[in-house]
Parts: structure tokens; sequence; C-alpha cells
């Protein structure tokens, strides 16, 4: 299987967040994108600081991660951004 | 007096060109960058901010010489005006290739990465001092093929990586007329070679490149 770039990776923990419903807890979260929880935490905080998610009580009290606009964005401007990487040879 | 009116408007539109292209090319891909925070995309476009910096000073430098009736930007004397502007054009022209060159490697210098880039602002600063004291013909030419090295060489390793890789790319020839023709662009200043076709040649195939890069960098982007 192919090693995942870090920008593949920012893309498949944002689109699982997309993917249910724009909220979901941190621990399947972390099983659903396929990554260990140590490069999770290096992940999610770099996600935090730059504003593609944030962290929101559910109903019951319990804390989950949604996507803010800038987090949609990115989704929305991924495909553009490989392919601009790729023609450029960058 | 008319000549002269020819040669600084030739000038003023060359630059405007370029500086007008890059600057594009910079700002449109300022959101890309932003949201990925990508390193290649980082020095891709600060290269081409360097480049519209260089080629500010350029026809700074071109239209002293019009204006003062001289062909060596050196004699210019009133206040260390002609060595400064030089060292300017030359450290900014440096670095842009550098840059660019950096953008297509910095994935694969990965952390030794930031170390490149301080030996390319050395090599930069040692070049620009070099052409400002000297009056050689064959050490313009010879620094100018120095730089030329550098990113052909940056440009090869690219190259062969890409196609282990098996990856379809086109920009390479691009990048190596970008590279040949900011040579010449170097060599136009410190060197006067008195063919107006000559220069007419130079300019028209430097926007090409430009615009083209330009168009490519709009295209992919969305941008209008």
């Amino acid at each position: 299987m192919k090693k995942r770039g870090r920008l593949e990776i920012i893309r498949d923990i944002l689109k699982v967040i997309q993917e249910n419903r724009n909220s979901i807890r941190q621990t399947p979260l972390i099983r659903k994108s396929n990554i260990s929880t140590s490069k999770f935490k290096e992940y999610f905080k770099e996600l935090l600081e730059k504003g593609f998610v944030k962290e929101i009580k559910g109903d019951s009290g319990e804390r989950k991660v949604t996507l803010t606009p800038k987090g949609f964005n990115f989704l929305e401007k991924y495909k553009t951004i490989v392919n601009f990487i790729e023609e450029f040879e960058l | 007096m008319h000549n002269l009116i020819q040669g600084i408007g030739t000038e003023l539109i060359y630059s405007f060109v370029i500086i007008v292209s890059s600057l594009m090319i910079y700002y449109s891909t300022k959101e890309m960058y932003e949201l990925s925070s990508y390193k290649g995309i980082k020095y891709f476009r600060q290269a081409f901010l360097l480049f519209a910096i260089a080629y500010f000073f350029k026809s700074f430098i071109k239209i002293l010489l019009v204006y003062f009736g001289t062909s060596r930007i050196l004699d210019i004397n009133i206040r260390y005006m002609g060595s400064i502007t030089l060292f300017m054009f030359m450290f900014f022209g440096s670095l842009a290739v550098f840059y660019l060159v950096h953008s297509l490697m910095c994935k694969k210098w990965n952390k030794k990465s930031e170390i490149v880039l301080g030996v390319f602002y050395m090599i930069s600063i040692l070049i620009s001092f070099i052409i400002i004291n000297t009056r050689e013909i064959w050490v313009f030419i010879g620094a100018s093929l120095f730089i030329l090295a550098i990113a052909i060489f940056g440009l090869y390793l690219t190259h062969k990586q890409s196609k282990e890789k098996k990856k379809k790319g086109s920009m390479h020839l691009i990048y190596t007329l970008l590279f040949l023709f900011w040579i010449l662009n170097i060599i136009d200043v410190l060197i006067q070679i008195p063919s107006y076709f000559y220069q007419i040649s130079l300019y028209l195939a430097s926007i090409g490149i430009f615009l083209t890069i330009l168009y490519k960098v709009l295209k992919k982007t969305g941008s209008n």
C-alpha cells in the first residue's frame, strides 16, 4: 500500500468528519482516519491551529470535532492543490 | 533624444509585463499556500516575487545606462548608485533562480532544506560582491554560467527523480528556458550587446516564458 503524504492525511481526516454529518468524536475519528494516535495528535494540533476544525460540545455533553468553513474550503480545493503540485513538479 | 525615449520606453514596457506576470503568479498561489502550507508552493511563489524585484532593478539599471549614455553600470559613480543597483539586481536575480530550484528540490532535501537555502543565500551574496568588484567580462560570464550550472543541475536531479517515479511533467523545458533566458538577461545588463534585434528577441522570448508560466498557473489555480 502506498504511503500517504501529509496533504492526503489531512484530506482523509477532514473527509471523515464531513462524512459523519460534520460532527464526530475523536476516538472514532482516529480509527476511521487509519492513523496512529501519536500521529493523529500531531495532525489534529495543526488542524486546530490552522482553523480547519474546532471542538464543540455535543447534545449529551461529549466533545466532538467539526469542520470550519476553512476546513470545507480545503476539501474543495484539495484536488486543485494536488494538481498544481504535480503540474509544477514541486 | 528619440533613441533615448525609445530605449527607456521599450525597457519600461518589458519590465512592466514581467513584473506584473510575476506578481500575478505570486498572488494567485496565495490561497493555495495558505491552505496547504506546502513548502514547494511557498518557495515557488517566493521565486516569482524575487524575479519581480530583480526585474525592477534590471529596468532601473537599463534606464540609468540609457540616461547617462554609458555602457557599464559601474561607471555611474553618483553616490555608489551603480554599484548598489547592480548588487541588488544580482542578489535578487540569483536568489530567484535558487528559490525556484529549491521549490523543486525541497521535498528531496527535507530536513537539510533550510541549510541548502542558507548556502544559496551565501552564494548569491558572494556572486553579487564579485560582480560589483570586477570589470572583467570573463568573470561576468563565469558567474552567470555558475548560476546556470547550479540551476540545470537541480533540474536534472528532479527530472531523474520524476522519471524514476514515472511522473509526467511538462515543466522541465519551461524551467530550463526560464533559467537560460534569465542568464541572458544578466549578461544583457553586464555586457552591452549593441544590437536592437538581439534585445527585442531576448525581451520577447522572456515575456513569452513568463506568460506561459502565468497561463499555466491561472489555469491550474482556477483564477480568472
